[in-house]
């Protein structure tokens, strides 16, 4: 374990800590991380670039910046393949998943933590070990109990299994979250006269947005990013996601990379949004301990 | 593994012991535990039994599914596409420890609180939030042979490497295996952090003071102290490997060449939706089960011991 030049950093009064060599270590460290950071923005940026040259403009300079700047590539995105419909898919489904989930595991965390069920511990373990099994283990049983349900190519079908796939993650966050909430908390809510509706949406429901927060953000990403769940449940109806929409362009033939490209930026926008939004929840780690 | 059927006299029981409502307290919590149930063994549960119950039966195309024993099995062991997948799935498993080492050595280089480390964390974190199906269809563009990573090869007199990436059967997989690598490697950035955040400042200080390198206080200090956390992120990365790469294979490779990028999730898809034989996918899927429960049994015990109660 020989210490190279970079290790300055780490013994700013150490032996080898001159101050040139100090210096030199913090700039190789700041390389090394601008190099990273360029590999993890480059793919982005070159597909932002490509999505406003005009199809002559990319065959002439593929790799370039372009000359001038058009948006007839999201125009033509937009005219192709119903952006709107399935954006408003995309939102419905995953909106209603992640409610769905959320209400779901926010009762049975509080059955569990707070109400002193019986096998608590035991529904809770029932609940979380559900996560041992992926979608692409089950996805063809999947798909048919839901079409058994009547609910094929539904909106209903693909909530209720974003729903279903969501609740071990957020059961945990809540149930974890829930423990530390002091149950004397409650207790003085019920000596007021609150009944468990109103403890659970307005004693508890406040003190736990931290997780509320962690676990919709995590929800939200999965689900809009989902592509296997909505390919199989929705099949060919016009209630697909984005995803779906946006996988199925890219096969056409006929598509040049312009247009693919401003498919794909339209397609991430939403959650590169969410992101900027909520840099600071993101961030923190408060997902990053609880991540499917 | 019915809860309900289980759980249903025990909660009588307890309730008789309490005065007061103790029937609308039964009512109460099992309206609380039924949606939340009721999800989890209808997509969940009943799914994965009928997943096993389909892998014992024959289908071809659209008949009438026959009970066939294990017929399934012993076809999907003679498959060579099948061996071969899981052979791919074995080689993407020898990457695991640059998925391991490469976020600790950057998360550590942003713990020494190097100028800009919040804008650094933000960006490494960027491709985890791009959906992977994007993140494929973005590097096929990127690795195409008159791409931009070619182009970038040759410009830097490495015109060897420049190779048609996702077109040979070795540098697909490699190809596929790196893509996934970059989309996930900003989040193992993030969880090496939030362990690492635990790690009292002053034990690496002191490390520094005694004049202890940077590779000195990673091996000696930082991976110790934050060893369940390094277990934690090996065994998430053993997962995604199994089950999170779907939609980078539908979107790069599909499989090709020949079954070179062919992974068990991706093999799952194609022999129940192309080659319509859902028997034979339901196996498959049960072959895959296997591994995956394995693997994600470590992260629910682990949520289980942290969120479990002292009581019951």
């Amino acid at each position: 374990m020989s210490t190279s030049a970079q290790s300055g950093a780490f013994h700013p009064r150490g032996r080898r800590g001159s101050p040139v060599a100090r210096s030199l270590s913090r700039w190789l460290v700041t390389l090394v991380l601008v190099v990273v950071a360029a590999a993890a923005l480059y793919p982005l940026m070159f597909t932002i670039i490509n999505s406003v040259k005009s199809r002559t403009g990319y065959s002439q300079n593929p790799l370039g910046l372009p000359s001038g700047i058009t948006f007839e590539n999201y125009i033509d995105t937009f005219n192709r393949m119903n952006v709107l419909r399935l954006l408003l898919n995309t939102i419905i489904t995953t909106g209603g998943g992640l409610l769905l989930s959320t209400v779901a595991a926010l009762f049975i965390a509080y059955a569990v933590t707070k109400l002193r069920m019986p096998f608590g511990n035991f529904l809770f373990l029932f609940i979380i070990s559900m996560l041992v099994i992926p979608s692409q283990v089950v996805i063809y049983p999947l798909y048919e109990t839901i079409l058994n349900l009547g609910m094929g190519g539904s909106y209903q079908g693909l909530i209720l299994a974003y729903a279903a796939f969501g609740l071990p993650m957020s059961t945990y966050l809540l149930v974890a979250y829930f423990r530390a909430i002091p149950d004397e908390l409650i207790e003085a809510a019920r000596l007021d006269g609150a009944g468990d509706m109103r403890i659970l949406f307005e004693v508890l429901l406040p003190v736990s947005t931290p997780a509320i927060a962690a676990l919709s953000i995590l929800n939200f990403v999965w689900m809009w990013n989902d592509l296997l769940l909505p390919l199989v449940i929705m099949g060919g109806s016009d209630k697909t996601t984005l995803m779906v929409g946006i996988a199925l362009l890219s096969g056409q033939y006929d598509v040049s990379i312009p247009l693919i490209s401003a498919g794909l930026i339209i397609a991430l926008l939403p959650v590169l949004v969410v992101y900027l939004l909520f840099q600071r929840q993101i961030l923190s780690g408060a997902i990053s301990g609880a991540v499917r | 593994m019915n809860t309900s059927d289980i759980a249903a006299p025990a909660l009588i029981k307890a309730g008789r012991r309490k005065r007061g409502s103790t029937r609308t307290k039964i009512v109460l919590i099992l309206a609380l535990v039924l949606p939340g149930l009721l999800l989890a063994i209808l997509f969940k549960l009943v799914p994965l039994v009928r997943a096993f119950w389909l892998s014992l039966m024959q289908t071809r195309g659209f008949e009438e599914p026959s009970f066939a024993w294990f017929a399934n099995y012993q076809s999907m062991f003679r498959d060579p596409t099948f061996l071969q997948s899981f052979q791919n799935g074995a080689t993407v498993f020898l990457t695991l420890p640059v998925w391991v080492v490469l976020p600790l050595i950057v998360a550590l280089l942003l713990f020494q609180r190097t100028p800009g480390w919040k804008l650094f964390r933000a960006v490494y974190f960027v491709p985890y939030m791009i959906a992977p199906v994007v993140v494929g269809i973005m590097f096929r563009q990127i690795l195409a042979p008159e791409g931009p990573l070619n182009a970038m090869l040759i410009g830097v007199g490495l015109a060897p490497l420049a190779i048609e990436w996702l077109n040979g059967p070795t540098s697909a997989l490699f190809s596929l295996t790196a893509v996934a690598l970059w989309a996930f490697f900003g989040l193992g950035v993030l969880t090496y952090l939030s362990g690492l955040a635990t790690v009292s400042q002053d034990v690496m200080e002191a490390a520094r003071l005694d004049g202890a390198g940077f590779w000195r206080v990673l091996v000696s200090i930082a991976v110790p102290l934050i060893k369940p956390v390094i277990g934690y992120w090996t065994v998430l990365c053993m997962s995604s490997m199994l089950i999170w790469m779907f939609p980078l294979i539908y979107a790069l490779t599909r499989g090709g060449p020949g079954s070179s990028t062919m992974l068990p999730e991706y093999l799952v898809f194609i022999t129940t939706f192309e080659f319509l034989n859902r028997g034979k996918g339901a196996a498959i899927g049960m072959a895959l089960f296997v591994f995956a429960a394995l693997v994600s049994a470590f992260v629910v015990r682990r949520m289980y011991l942290d969120g479990k109660g002292e009581r019951s």
